[in-house]
């Protein structure tokens, strides 16, 4: 018994220990904020002559599962002369973060912004000069002074400039199929959404693995009708890129015939088992798994996935081939691909923590730094012999990739422009279906579906249009799973429009 | 007349002064205990009630920037709009439902149970049954959730393959409003059925055993001794704890019904919860959501004040 109660009692004070790790674990990491925090006003007293390096902190997503190593951060500070404390956030719960952050007025000195939704949800504070407006300091910088100017005026607010940009490809949209499945039942690429269609049935079908038994279906797809296989399917229809052109007045995509068309489409091939049936609820993860694991064959969505799907797919079964494709005409016979306003993230400069113009321009220089080949490069390919190579004037990342995703990738996230602004190493490919989706995606920038609305403001929108999308997006999947019909989904878009839709209708409108 | 009725004052004045030195004397001479309750006392000041404070923001346009002293004062708008807007009652209903499920369902089992492993003999068999039983309290919501969908998935899932098996239809459980709260019960039940067991073994065990042996003596079978012994004695127990559910009311988990939450479910899985976390925290109407909250918070206040009032109408003790 006494026994027993000894070992309770260790246990007991190892908890306790355990508890006293994890407080002062806590708390030192809070002390190391605060002290990053009070870092500009440290940098500011000793700036005068010293070669001191800068501390301030950057906000940013994080794409991995894990927090990196800090040897490439390590590089980036040396060559910008500063000391940088990076905030990572997974990239799941970025909006919560941002919005807890700048509601407790805790925002470090530059922040990322995800994407052109949290943008405009930001257009409130930073008309109300929340933020610094970098507009009139460009010129002083020699990198940060060759960003794109078409870009950059699609992030303008009323004409000013608050935030640098990162520049992304304008469309990456495409396909991604089996093609030793295609082959065994002798299909080409589709061209059309009805040779989509026929593949999605012959391999949901025809028993495309040739092991005799009923166990695969046609398309993998997730619960994002963005970045899933939805708006890609509705580009090639010929859906509008959010808002479009009806009868001389823009009207959001879903008022349109091809939005239903494209509906129609994933709800047939939802009652046919084309699909994953449970795809309103998949995640990214279990999409990709049924894809790798030769389940489905077919995945809509970045072609640039193709290369981190044939590295796992590979050690599930060595025989996958998989080829990437892009052109799909829809039934009017012609092309289309919906566009990024050409940023990728944005990056954006709060006046609570950058207190002085001095602090300003000493960060902007170090995104001015991070604009040379040296240091994007670092942050974009790491070292090199380390994490890449060069082949003929490109990176090629070393067999290692699982390092290269640990050490490197993270920092992806800190590139301001892109290669042919901030003149870092493009990527070279030896997979070949990667190389032609780099191709693709110049390809795919001759038939770009633009949003007419980047330019434009609407204050319901910006308010509101979050909280209204929800109104349509679960519209739009009860369609596709045929628990409404089209007057189901007509009166939803009614909803939609009595509870701020015409507001933003009109509101976008007349700013046009 | 005038002066009786001072004197009256008077008087009760000298007995109320009388009473509070009577208090301060006894505060006084038991400062030692007064001081043991500090800590606690600062607790709920410092903790609870002082960030009460932030309230005010669902008065207010609240701008994060501009602090709470400089946003703007719109009186009860938020209210308003949330009063009139189309999913307030389809909100406020299903919160309501999933209580009802809570209180009148899941409640009542680990009553049963408890009284189920009362009677069992083998004690090893009941000790046993009894931590497996509470296991699942310690695990996740996630963890739960990602269990049931691997099970109940259309894509492969085992519950669906052993439907087809036996010749019946496939059933979508996750892409059906009618499904959403019997899974939503059955996996409370499941995860916490077992924890509010050890409470009312505990209470159980607390009854005098002379009580079960005068019932045996008077010819009770196990049943009697049950119905008329063990229930009477955790009672109070049973009536404390209901009152604290209740109290729960709209604490129904966000984590898991978030969790749970989707497109095809969401007439009957968006609760107040659920809205205003995507409301204040995704989509950054700080105000809004606060009023919100604000009003489940009142609603529950609300039904505390109720439940206890009706268990002291029943002659038992409430919790104040």
């Amino acid at each position: 018994m006494s026994k027993w109660k000894k070992l309770l009692g260790i246990m007991m004070l190892m908890f306790l220990l355990l508890v006293a790790a994890a407080c002062s674990d806590s708390s030192s990491e809070s002390g190391s904020d605060s002290s990053g925090d009070g870092g500009s006003s440290e940098g500011e007293s000793t700036d005068s002559g010293s070669d001191e390096p800068y501390a301030f902190s950057i906000m940013a997503n994080l794409h991995t599962p894990e927090v990196p190593a800090d040897k490439v951060l390590e590089k980036i500070e040396e060559a910008t002369n500063t000391d940088v404390e990076i905030q990572w956030v997974p990239d799941n719960n970025y909006e919560d973060r941002l919005n807890t952050a700048f509601a407790t007025n805790s925002l470090p000195e530059a922040v990322f912004l995800k994407n052109q939704t949290t943008f405009v949800q930001f257009r409130d504070a930073i008309e109300d000069e929340q933020f610094w407006e970098i507009g009139p300091y460009l010129e002083e910088f020699e990198n940060l002074s060759k960003l794109k100017e078409n870009v950059l005026d699609n992030t303008m607010v009323n004409g000013k400039l608050y935030t640098l940009y990162q520049g992304r490809p304008l469309s990456r949209q495409g396909i991604i199929y089996r093609k030793d499945w295609a082959d065994n039942l002798g299909l080409e690429a589709p061209t059309t959404t009805e040779e989509f269609m026929e593949m999605a049935r012959a391999f949901t079908e025809d028993d495309p693995d040739g092991n005799g038994q009923d166990d695969t279906f046609g398309v993998t797809d997730r619960s994002d009708l963005v970045y899933g296989a939805f708006k890609t399917v509705a580009s090639w229809f010929g859906t509008p890129n959010y808002w479009g052109e009806k009868d001389g007045q823009l009207q959001p995509e879903f008022m349109f015939d091809e939005y239903v068309q494209t509906m129609d489409f994933f709800r047939e091939m939802h009652e046919n088992g084309y699909i994953n049936q449970d795809f309103p609820v998949t995640s990214k993860t279990d999409q990709q798994e049924f894809f790798k694991n030769g389940t489905a064959g077919l995945y809509v969505g970045s072609m640039g996935d193709v290369g981190s799907l044939k590295d796992d797919a590979i050690a599930i079964n060595p025989d996958v081939e998989f080829d990437v494709h892009n052109y799909v005409e829809g039934p009017d016979g012609e092309f289309g691909i919906w566009a990024i306003p050409g940023y990728g993230n944005l990056v954006m400069f709060p006046k609570s923590s950058v207190e002085t113009e001095e602090d300003l321009k000493k960060i902007l220089g170090f995104f001015d730094k991070m604009m040379s080949p040296e240091v994007a490069n670092y942050a974009y390919w790491g070292i090199e012999g380390e994490h890449y190579e060069l082949v003929d004037g490109a990176a090629k990342v070393t067999d290692d990739s699982a390092l290269f995703e640990r050490e490197v990738k993270p920092f992806q996230a800190l590139e301001i422009g892109e290669p042919e602004t901030n003149g870092r190493y493009v990527g070279y490919f030896d997979y070949e279906p990667k190389a032609k989706s780099e191709e693709l995606f110049i390809d795919n920038e001759n038939y770009l579906i633009e949003d007419p609305t980047v330019p434009l403001y609407s204050e319901t929108y910006s308010q509101d249009g979050a909280r209204l999308q929800q109104i349509i997006t679960d519209a739009t999947y009860q369609y596709i799973l045929g628990q409404i019909d089209k007057d189901g989904f007509d009166a939803a878009v009614e909803d939609w429009k009595s509870q701020g839709g015409d507001a933003i209708i009109e509101e976008f409108n007349s700013s046009n | 007349m005038e002066t009786s009725t001072m004197s009256a004052r008077e008087e009760a004045k000298q007995l109320k002064k009388m009473k509070r030195s009577e208090t301060w004397r006894r505060i006084k001479k038991n400062k030692m205990i007064y001081l043991m309750i500090l800590p606690g006392l600062l607790y709920f000041l410092i903790y609870k009630y002082l960030p009460m404070y932030g309230l005010v923001i669902s008065f207010q346009d609240y701008k994060p920037y501009k602090g709470i002293a400089g946003s703007e004062w719109v009186g009860l708008e938020h209210f308003e709009r949330l009063f009139t807007s189309s999913e307030f009652w389809m909100i406020f209903k299903n919160t309501l439902m999933l209580f009802g499920l809570q209180v009148f369902i899941f409640f009542p089992i680990p009553i049963i149970l408890s009284l189920m492993l009362n009677e069992v003999r083998h004690s090893f068999f009941k000790r046993s049954v009894q931590t497996l039983v509470y296991i699942p309290h310690f695990m996740s919501w996630v963890v739960i959730v990602s269990i049931s969908y691997v099970m109940l998935t259309l894509d492969g899932g085992i519950v669906n393959a052993v439907l087809e098996t036996l010749g019946l239809q496939p059933i979508n459980f996750l892409l059906n409003d009618e499904w959403f709260r019997p899974m939503y019960i059955i996996q409370v039940i499941w995860r916490e059925a077992g924890w509010g067991t050890i409470i009312f073994l505990a209470a159980i065990t607390a009854v005098d055993p002379s009580l079960y042996e005068a019932a045996r003596m008077d010819g009770a079978n196990r049943f009697r001794q049950m119905w008329h012994i063990t229930l009477p004695a955790i009672r109070s127990v049973i009536i404390v704890l209901l009152i604290l559910k209740i109290g729960d009311v709209l604490e129904l988990g966000f984590e898991h019904v978030y969790l749970l939450l989707n497109s095809s479910n969401r007439n009957v899985a968006e609760i107040f919860d659920t809205y205003v976390y995507v409301a204040g925290l995704q989509q950054g109407q700080f105000s809004y959501s606060t009023a919100v909250g604000f009003f489940k918070g009142i609603v529950g206040l609300i039904m505390v004040i109720f439940a206890n009032w009706l268990a002291k109408r029943f002659n038992e003790e409430g919790i104040y």
